[in-house]
């Protein structure tokens, strides 16, 4: 419980710290890099695979008990769209960013860099956190559409060579409305921002030597896909009450 | 004048610092010594805020900064250098930029200006020309020579030396304390420095004091610290296997 | 612009000829735990010690994720089962998904991150520490010693995790479902068994047998062939935990369409 406050207080002073400004040149670009170019090719081949299986699962199962598959292409934007694409992404950048920050922002704790950066006036949240929480934001929604793009490609092609749906059929958008893009956004923010503001937490955290890295980087990674999958539990319950008849 | 009143610091059930009083005058240099993990560090990162204590006092100067904000000490921390026991050189940054960083940070220096006095920083530790080497390319003397221009460049009125020799050889050790030396006697600095090689420490420091078991057990001159009345002090220092030393 | 591309190409060539040798590694570590397991002279108490520790930190990381999975499922249904006025799907759809891919993926995602991660970091510093070629030098090998009661404890351990998960989720589908939707638990129960199949939990559960096995070799490659000490530790665990993720992904593939 305590942790969780200690938690609110790092995120509320990451805010703060994007105002407060102090954060090395040119640090933002260097992590959007970090964060974004290279977990690319991660993304799309664990967001194009589950799409293709996805749709395979979906498929067998319409065919199972109406056989018409006309209708699998609309839906699966839908849920692309609201859920799948930035909650799948945000569980694979949980894993994938979430280790690399607290294994970075740990090693620097238990070698005393922070105290240095402490010592120097430094406000290590705005100086560590602050500029991967930007970079995080915007790239999560940047690879969000990227992962969004390949999976409904990857099962779109599924469908059509696998179960003879007309693609025209499939790749149909009208039933896309800004409702699941505005929810898919939102989730996407979310987990983007909360990714490093976790992992950092747990970072900064790190206590003793290699082990105490070895526990941040575990840490972050169980603390931010819990996070995701909570945040998208909530997201999820509001959106289905609060754009409910727009979702339908 | 640097003051710490009735100071206690507790990790979980462990009463590391059991209620230290300390007195630093201006311009003394002071030597901490006591057994492995016996709070050192811990005392030295109270002094600058780093840590904050259970209960007392750490006065600088007659303020007292355990109440103060993380913001609020970055100005008693601007008249701070710490030399860290592990360097706590920034490992994404060149060697310049590292020991520049807390000229940077202050502002209102021209980067030439900055660059200039680094350079003659580098020189004085003896690391001319190493400006665009990274900490990783560097032995640990050399890191530790590092440490050092980057704690003292902002020519701090107190400086603290957390272990400046660990892990050196007998050569670099000597080295490392003359020019320690050397740097407090042009400026004047207050130094407070832990070391476990208490012989070379007692050469460079005035006064000495013992950390044991929580508290401070002894006080005294340099000099004399091999006849000190205390038997426990005198077992540590002169590295006795039989005597009242616990633990 | 030729330097781009230059560099381009050789980023491409160096990745693929890591990913080669990683893959390369893990498969080879695979037939020799399988070589050790033939005869089956397993160290017991060491497996046990294992699936206690294993078990411990796990089992209520998974419940959290598996009961939300199940909620997030039915949620995610729920538009399209009020659209059609059709309550008596609701358990099937968020059934179907969770047993067959969700779950199964959820929680092994979740137990990489923990138990996976963990036993990177410990073989890591085993191996930074030469702790493992001090068993070599006492002629015990490490293969038979340390890695298959860990491989072995994490595919049974994973399997439980299913299992229990699975039946954690349908609970939190059933609870989301009255919550959120209004849909009665009898309704909800209804629907579970009178449209889901055994198969469909199985197929979950030999998924899982699969990822668990896949989820060992990595962490213990990656574990064992630490290099460059603390800071080589933290690498290993990044490249294990993402390396375990896309090999659930890419093994879920196969397995679906060989399952059918």
């Amino acid at each position: 419980m305590r942790g969780l406050i200690e938690l609110w207080g790092v995120f509320v002073s990451t805010i703060a710290g994007m105002i407060r400004g102090g954060r090395p040149k040119g640090e933002i670009v260097r992590q959007m890099h970090a964060i974004g170019n290279k977990s690319m090719l991660f993304i799309a081949v664990t967001l194009g695979f589950i799409g293709m299986v996805m749709i395979y699962q979906a498929c067998m199962q319409f065919n199972r008990v109406t056989g018409d598959l006309s209708q699998v292409g609309v839906q699966f934007i839908r849920l692309v769209t609201s859920d799948f694409a930035p909650t799948l992404t945000g569980m694979m950048l949980a894993t994938r960013v979430g280790a690399g920050i607290a294994a970075e922002i740990g090693s620097m704790k238990v070698t005393e860099q922070v105290d240095a950066l402490r010592m120097s006036g430094v406000l290590p949240v705005d100086y560590l956190i602050v500029p991967r929480f930007i970079a995080s934001v915007v790239m999560t929604v940047v690879l969000t559409t990227l992962g969004g793009a390949i999976m409904y490609v990857a099962g779109g092609l599924t469908a059509h060579y696998q179960f003879g749906v007309n693609l025209k059929i499939f790749f149909d958008l009208s039933l896309l409305n800004p409702a699941h893009l505005s929810l898919g956004l939102v989730k996407a923010v979310t987990y983007g921002a909360a990714i490093p503001v976790v992992s950092g937490f747990c970072g900064l955290r790190a206590k003793g030597s290699s082990e105490g890295v070895g526990w941040a980087t575990t840490a972050a990674v169980i603390g931010s896909s819990l996070a995701v999958l909570l945040l998208d539990f909530i997201l999820s319950v509001a959106g289905f009450f609060v754009l409910g008849e727009a979702l339908r | 004048m640097i003051e710490l009143a009735a100071v206690r610091k507790r990790f979980g059930r462990h009463a590391v610092l059991d209620g230290i009083d300390l007195q630093v005058p201006t311009g003394a240099r002071l030597g901490i010594i006591g057994p492995a993990a016996s709070g050192k560090s811990v005392l030295l990162k109270l002094v600058c805020g780093l840590l904050r204590p259970d209960a007392g006092q750490v006065m600088i100067d007659g303020t007292d900064i355990t109440e103060r904000s993380e913001e609020g000490l970055a100005a008693t921390r601007a008249r701070i250098g710490f030399l860290f026991q592990n360097y706590a050189l920034f490992d994404f940054m060149t060697v310049g930029d590292n020991v520049a960083f807390p000229l940077a940070r202050r502002g209102g220096l021209a980067e030439d200006e900055i660059a200039r006095r680094v350079s003659a920083r580098l020189r004085a530790v003896g690391l001319a020309g190493n400006e665009a080497k990274m900490p990783a390319e560097l032995s640990g003397g050399m890191k530790k020579r590092v440490g050092i221009a980057r704690a003292t460049i902002a020519h701090p009125e107190i400086v603290i030396y957390d272990e400046p020799t660990a892990g050196l050889d007998p050569v670099t050790t000597s080295k490392v304390y003359d020019l320690l030396r050397a740097d407090q006697e042009t400026t004047g600095a207050t130094v407070i420095a832990v070391s476990s090689d208490v012989e070379a420490l007692c050469r460079f420091v005035d006064t000495v004091a013992f950390l044991y078991q929580g508290k401070i057990r002894y006080q005294g001159a340099a000099q004399t610290l091999t006849d000190a009345p205390d038997p426990v002090v005198r077992q540590f220092v002169r590295g006795d296997l039989e005597g009242p030393l616990e633990g | 612009m030729f330097g781009f591309v230059e560099r381009a190409i050789t980023q491409v060539g160096t990745t693929t000829v890591r990913i080669a040798r990683e893959v390369g590694g893990i498969v080879v570590l695979a037939f020799d735990v399988l070589r050790a397991l033939f005869p089956p002279t397993l160290d017991g108490r060491e497996l046990v010690k294992n699936l206690y520790k294993m078990g411990n930190q796990s089992v209520p990381i998974v419940a959290l994720t598996a009961f939300f999975a199940g909620g997030l499922m039915l949620v995610q249904s729920a538009p399209f089962v009020e659209k059609l006025q059709a309550h008596a799907l609701a358990g099937w759809a968020a059934g179907y998904a969770v047993l067959r891919e969700i779950g199964p993926i959820l929680i092994a995602l979740m137990f990489s991150g923990r138990v996976g991660a963990n036993n990177t970091a410990e073989l890591g510093t085993m191996t930074v520490t030469e702790q493992l070629d001090g068993l070599r030098a006492l002629a015990i090998d490490p293969i038979r010693y340390l890695i298959v009661p860990r491989v072995v404890a994490m595919v049974v351990m994973l399997l439980a995790l299913t299992v229990i998960g699975d039946l954690v989720a349908l609970v939190g589908a059933a609870i989301t479902a009255k919550a959120v939707v209004g849909i009665e638990f009898s309704t909800f129960i209804h629907s579970v068994v009178d449209n889901l199949k055994p198969y469909d939990f199985l197929h979950g559960i030999y998924k899982s047998m699969v990822f668990g096995a896949s989820i060992a070799l990595t962490s213990c490659y990656f574990g064992v062939t630490v290099r460059g000490g603390a800071v080589g530790v933290g690498r290993a665990v990044n490249a294990a935990v993402v390396a375990a993720a896309v090999s659930v992904m890419l093994l879920d593939f196969f397995m679906t369409y060989w399952l059918g």
